[in-house]
């Protein structure tokens, strides 16, 4: 599917253009752009309700946004599904895989569906890898959340895509499979792949994310590096009531800019 | 091709689900032994092959279809490089594949229990039947999932509909519920399934009114794909 036509490394991996989507009258997108460019880890924050499913789910092409582009590795996700789809790499939070089938069964299946051949060796090679080849023959079903994050992280990358969409990839993992998958993530990123990557989790987007968007409301309102978002915002009085540790953070930022209130 | 193989595979690892349902037309063949005399063979394979198609596509493609939208299967082959028709063909293969291997078990049972016999011709034209008459219940199954989006209640409604199918269906055949209910039978998606394999089973026997019972088995399967592809969401979210 890759086509050396669209290969262009100083071009953003992802492109989003003036995106609107609506659920009936309600709008849930409202004119968001931003790009992703290789070798970077882009994070998009917001509280629930804000637009971040929506906003990934127009760039996986699980919904038809009602206006706006979006371009991933230069094919437009609207006019060139496939060839989109087959240049990013997707792991999503509310998914799964085929419980009944082995690990071995649902890589060779994935890789299969994006043309990868993959031998049993080199099967083995990746669960050595994400340390799961005493597990090769366990079915999916049968494996703890830490152990399908890493497979679901694996298949995402298995057909070495230029973008990689992660999904609140670390949500109910134990601080260990965490950290391990934040270093995962990064050796992505250094491996010039562009990543994006959306969490509720300050600390993880302060850690891990290069760049990051803020949406509330459908809107994007600030993007910028972590720092710089801490750096221009920390004056805002909302942000310095929401301060509980003198220091400012990306989370008071984050509070201050979206307000307190619990969202559904 | 891979995902053929993976949806067998995982027809092959639920397999004791799929047993239960070729088991329950089994034992109606076998408990019909005394009937054969009475209506003949043809009646009893026929309405024992009906009952093995209603099962297949109310209980278990609709159920695995649903619960695979809900825990998020499909989204997750949505997301990569495979377009929608190669996911559900692949489903429905697998299901096709089913209604052969449960006809030819009834074929097989009803010769060694109950001492059908047919022609070659016979057995031939009744596999090939079943998948034409399967096509009905597994359309009818994809309108149920189009329907109704929570597995729990996926898994109850099609359970009362396969009940009501297979005990009006056949009690209703049989007379036992009155001349007007036969006669509903007779044009209900059980009864022109019935009357069609009844008759594939011994072809010297197809009629005018098998040739008109296929043409309302087509209509009834044409008007529940396009209802169900109509309804049908690949996600309950």
């Amino acid at each position: 599917m890759n086509n050396d036509n669209h290969t262009n490394h100083t071009a953003p991996v992802l492109q989003v253009d003036s995106l609107n989507v609506y659920y009936g009258s309600f709008q849930a997108v409202k004119n968001v752009s931003f790009e992703v460019r290789p070798g970077e880890i882009f994070g998009l924050l917001g509280p629930n309700g804000a637009g971040k499913t929506s906003t990934l789910s127009a760039v996986e092409g699980l919904l038809k946004p009602q206006s706006g582009n979006i371009h991933v590795a230069g094919y437009s996700i609207r006019e060139q599904p496939l060839y989109a789809r087959a240049n990013m790499g997707v792991q999503l939070q509310a998914t799964s895989f085929q419980p009944e089938l082995t690990i071995t069964e649902i890589i060779q299946l994935y890789a299969g569906i994006y043309g990868v051949d993959l031998s049993k060796e080199q099967v083995a090679s990746i669960l050595a890898n994400i340390k799961l080849q005493d597990s090769a023959n366990k079915k999916y079903g049968q494996l703890s959340g830490g152990q399908q994050q890493r497979i679901s992280l694996v298949i995402a990358t298995i057909h070495d895509p230029q973008l990689v969409l992660l999904d609140e990839p670390t949500t109910g993992l134990d601080p260990q499979s965490r950290r391990q998958l934040w270093v995962r993530i990064e050796a992505m990123r250094d491996k010039g792949h562009g990543i994006l990557l959306t969490t509720h989790s300050m600390e993880e987007a302060e850690s891990v994310c290069d760049r990051i968007a803020i949406i509330d409301h459908g809107k994007i309102i600030a993007t910028d590096t972590p720092q710089s978002i801490i750096d221009s915002h920390r004056d805002l009085p909302a942000v310095i009531q929401a301060s509980r540790k003198g220091k400012i953070t990306l989370e008071d930022v984050f509070i201050g800019l979206t307000g307190t209130e619990v969202r559904s | 091709m891979k995902l053929l193989r993976a949806d067998m595979t995982t027809l092959w690892r639920n397999r004791r689900a799929s047993l239960l349902v070729v088991l329950v037309p089994t034992v109606i063949l076998i408990a019909w032994k005394n009937i054969v005399a009475w209506k003949g063979g043809p009646f009893v394979i026929a309405n024992c092959v009906t009952v093995g198609l209603t099962a297949i596509g109310l209980m278990g493609y609709s159920n695995t279809l649903a619960r695979d939208r809900d825990k998020g299967i499909f989204q997750r082959l949505r997301v990569a490089p495979a377009p929608k028709w190669t996911i559900m063909t692949s489903r429905l293969t697998v299901q096709l594949f089913l209604i052969l291997i449960t006809t030819a078990v009834l074929f097989i049972v009803g010769y060694n229990f109950d001492g059908i016999k047919l022609d070659a011709r016979g057995y031939i034209f009744g596999l090939l039947i079943s998948i034409v008459c399967g096509a009905l219940y597994l359309s009818l199954g994809q309108v149920i999932v189009g329907l109704i989006k929570n597995v729990e209640t996926v898994n109850v409604v099609t359970r009362l509909v396969y009940f009501i199918f297979i005990m009006v269906g056949m009690f209703g055949e049989l007379g036992m519920l009155g001349d007007v209910m036969k006669q509903g039978v007779h044009w209900s998606p059980y009864g022109t399934v019935k009357n069609i394999v009844s008759a594939a089973v011994v072809p010297a026997t197809w009629n005018k009114d098998s040739s008109m019972a296929l043409l309302v088995t087509l209509g009834y399967t044409l008007v529940f794909t396009i209802l169900g592809i109509k309804w049908f969401r690949w996600s309950t979210r």
